[in-house]
C-alpha cells in the first residue's frame, strides 16, 4: 500500500531532470562558448562540447580587458565586507541579546527594519550622502554601504543565536573572575562559530554579486567589481563572443565554486532568514 | 552578575558601531527619500519645498503608469515562475525515494550565485536574433520561429521577467523543499491511508501546512518584482522607447540621467509605500490563522 503511494510519478520524474537541464544548461552553454571561436559557436556546433578547446579566449579576457582588476577590486572589497559585518554584527547581537540595558529590544528590532529597505529605492539620498563625505569613486564608497546593509539579516540571526545559550555560562564565567570582554571572546565566539561560517557565506554571495550600489558610485575604471565591469562586454565584445564567455566564467567560478564544494551550508545559509521576514 | 553584564563601557562598545553605521547609512537615507520627495532639488543645491507638486506631477505622467504595470507584470510573472514550478520541483523531490537528488537540488540552486549581470549577458547572449541559444534551439527543431525577444515591445518586459524567474526560481525551490521536509511524514501517510491520491494529499494537506513560506516567497517575488532594476538597466535600458520601464528604473533616469532628484525620490516613495502595503496585505490574507504542528 505505501510502497505503491511511495512511487512517484514518471511525469514529475521528466518534470523534474527536464527543469534540471533548463535550469543548468545555459551555464554548459557558456562555458562550451567560452572555448569556441565564432564560427563553432554561430555555424557548425552551437549546442555541443567545443572540437577544439580555444584557451586563448581565456588569454585575451584576461589580457586586453579588465578582468583580473575587476576580479582583485571584488575580492578586496568582499573580504572587508565579511570582516566588517561580521564582527559589527556579532558585538550588537551578542549586546542586544545578553548584556543588560534598557532599550535593548528596541535597539534590535530598529536594525532589522533594514530588512524590508531594498537598496534600490534609496539610491539618490545614499549616492548624495557619499557625495558629501568626499567618498564618491573610493573602496570605502562600497564597503560602508555593503557592511550597513548587511547587518539588519546578520545581527538578526545572531541575535536568535546568542538566545539559545544557556545563562549558566556566563554566571560561571563571572564567578571564575573573568571579564565581559574575556566572556565575549573566548566562550561565546567559540559558541556561535557554525552561525558565523553560515553568515560568512552569506555576505559572501550578497558582496560578490551585488550591482546596484556598484552601479551608481563608481564610475573609474580602476575601481570596478566584477558585475560592474561585466556589464558593458556586450558592448565591447559583440564580435568575440567567446572572450565574453571566458570572462564571465571567470567571474562565476568562486561563487560556483564555493557553492558546490559547501552546497547544504549555502543552501542554509540563503534561507535562513525565511522564518522572520515576511 | 548585574554588574557584570550590564558594564556601560562594553555595551556602548559593542553596540554604538551598529546602530551609528545603520542609522546614517540605511535609515537617514530612507527617510530622506520621503523628505526630498517634497522639494524640487537637483542634487546640488538645497532646493525649494513645493509641497505635493511632484506627486501630483507623478500621477500625471504617463512613465509612471508605464513603470507602475510593468512592475506588476514583472512582479506577476516571477512569483508565478518561481513559487509554481518550485512547489512542483520541491513536492517532488521531497520523496526520498527519487534518484539523483543531490544532483538535481544543485541544478536548480545554481544561478540563484551567480551575478545579476553574468545572468543577464548570458540571456542577451540566449535571446540574441541571430545566434541565440533559444533561436538556435527552434532552428534545431525546424520551426522557423526566429525572433528578436528583447526589441520587440510587446514581449520584452516579459523575456526580462523570465531571466529573473529563471536566475532565482532555486532560491524558492530551496525554501518550500525545507518546508516540505519539515512536516512530519504521518500528515501525509495518514491522509493517503483515507484514499487521498497523492497530489490531492499534497494540496490538502502539504502545502496549508506550508503556509507561512508560502507567504514568504510571495513577498520575496512581489517586493522583488515591483523593485525590479539590474534586470532592465543591464539587458534592456528600459527600451525599447519605455516598454520595459519599471518604478526604479524611472527613478534611477530621472535623479541620475535627467538631474531631477526630487522628482525620483517621489517615484521612490511611492515604491516604498506600494511594497509595505504589499507584505501587509499578503499578511493579512493568505492563511491568515498560524498553523501549528
Amino acid at each position: 500500500m505505501l510502497s505503491k503511494l511511495r512511487k512517484s510519478n514518471p511525469l514529475f520524474q521528466i518534470f523534474l531532470w527536464g527543469y534540471a537541464i533548463v535550469s543548468v544548461y545555459p551555464l554548459i552553454w557558456m562555458v562550451f562558448y567560452s572555448l569556441k571561436d565564432n564560427n563553432e559557436i554561430f555555424v557548425t556546433n552551437p549546442f555541443g562540447f567545443p572540437t577544439q578547446l580555444r584557451f586563448e579566449n581565456y588569454v585575451s579576457a584576461i589580457s586586453e580587458f579588465n578582468v583580473p582588476q575587476y576580479f582583485l577590486n571584488s575580492v578586496l572589497v568582499t573580504v572587508v565586507t565579511i570582516v566588517g559585518t561580521i564582527s559589527l554584527a556579532v558585538m550588537f547581537a551578542y549586546s542586544a541579546a545578553r548584556l543588560r540595558w534598557k532599550g535593548k529590544t528596541f535597539a534590535q528590532m530598529y536594525v532589522v527594519i533594514g530588512m524590508f529597505v531594498p537598496v534600490q529605492v534609496v539610491m539618490i539620498p545614499l549616492a548624495i550622502l557619499v557625495r558629501d563625505f568626499n567618498l564618491t569613486n573610493t573602496y570605502a564608497s562600497l564597503i560602508i554601504p555593503y557592511i550597513a546593509f548587511n547587518l539588519s539579516f546578520s545581527t538578526m540571526v545572531f541575535f536568535g543565536f546568542f538566545r539559545t545559550i544557556p545563562n549558566e555560562l556566563e554566571e560561571s564565567a563571572c564567578l571564575d573572575g573573568a571579564n565581559i570582554y574575556q566572556t565575549f571572546f573566548k566562550i561565546m565566539l567559540p559558541l556561535v562559530k557554525p552561525s558565523i561560517a553560515t553568515m560568512v557565506i552569506f555576505v559572501f554571495l550578497a558582496a560578490w554579486n551585488e550591482y546596484p550600489i556598484a552601479l551608481m558610485l563608481i564610475s573609474d575604471e580602476a575601481l570596478k567589481t566584477l558585475p560592474l565591469g561585466l556589464q558593458f562586454f556586450q558592448g565591447q565584445f559583440t564580435t568575440d563572443w567567446g572572450a565574453m564567455g571566458a570572462a564571465m566564467t571567470i567571474a562565476s567560478l568562486p561563487t560556483v565554486l564555493i557553492y558546490i564544494l559547501f552546497s547544504e551550508q549555502v543552501e542554509k545559509a540563503m534561507t535562513v532568514g525565511s522564518a522572520v521576514k515576511g | 552578575m548585574n554588574k557584570f553584564l550590564g558594564n556601560k563601557t562594553a555595551i556602548l562598545l559593542f553596540t554604538l558601531p551598529t546602530i551609528l553605521l545603520f542609522s546614517v547609512i540605511v535609515m537617514w537615507p530612507t527617510l530622506q527619500v520621503f523628505y526630498r520627495s517634497l522639494y524640487d532639488w537637483n542634487g546640488l543645491t538645497e532646493g525649494t519645498f513645493i509641497g505635493l507638486d511632484n506627486y501630483k506631477r507623478l500621477f500625471e505622467d504617463r512613465l509612471f503608469y508605464t513603470s507602475l504595470k510593468n512592475g506588476i507584470i514583472f512582479a506577476a510573472v516571477i512569483a508565478v515562475l518561481q513559487i509554481g514550478i518550485g512547489t512542483v520541483l520541491a513536492l517532488t523531490i521531497s520523496n526520498k525515494m527519487v534518484r539523483g537528488r543531490k544532483f538535481l537540488r544543485i541544478s536548480y540552486f545554481i544561478p540563484v550565485v551567480l551575478s545579476v549581470t553574468v545572468v543577464c549577458q548570458l540571456w542577451l547572449a540566449m535571446y540574441n536574433g541571430e545566434y541565440g541559444l533559444i533561436n538556435k534551439v527552434f532552428e534545431a527543431l525546424g520551426i522557423s520561429y526566429r525572433q528578436d525577444w528583447l526589441s520587440n515591445g510587446d514581449t520584452a518586459i516579459y523575456a526580462v521577467a523570465v531571466v529573473n524567474a529563471w536566475q532565482n526560481m532555486g532560491y524558492h525551490f530551496a525554501l518550500l523543499l525545507a518546508a516540505a521536509n519539515s512536516i512530519p511524514e504521518q500528515y501525509l501517510e495518514a491522509a493517503k491511508i483515507d484514499g487521498a491520491e497523492k497530489w490531492k494529499a499534497h494540496w490538502k494537506v502539504t502545502i496549508p501546512l506550508m503556509s507561512e513560506t508560502y507567504k514568504f516567497c510571495l513577498v520575496l517575488a512581489i517586493t522583488g518584482g515591483l523593485n525590479a532594476f539590474a534586470n532592465m538597466q543591464i539587458m534592456t535600458g528600459g527600451g525599447p522607447g519605455t516598454d520595459t520601464y519599471t518604478l526604479t528604473y524611472m527613478m534611477y533616469r530621472s535623479a541620475f540621467r535627467v538631474g531631477e532628484y526630487g522628482y525620483g525620490t517621489t517615484a521612490a516613495a511611492f515604491l516604498i509605500i506600494e511594497c509595505l502595503i504589499v507584505t501587509f496585505a499578503i499578511n493579512r490574507l493568505v492563511a491568515r490563522e498560524r498553523i501549528v504542528y
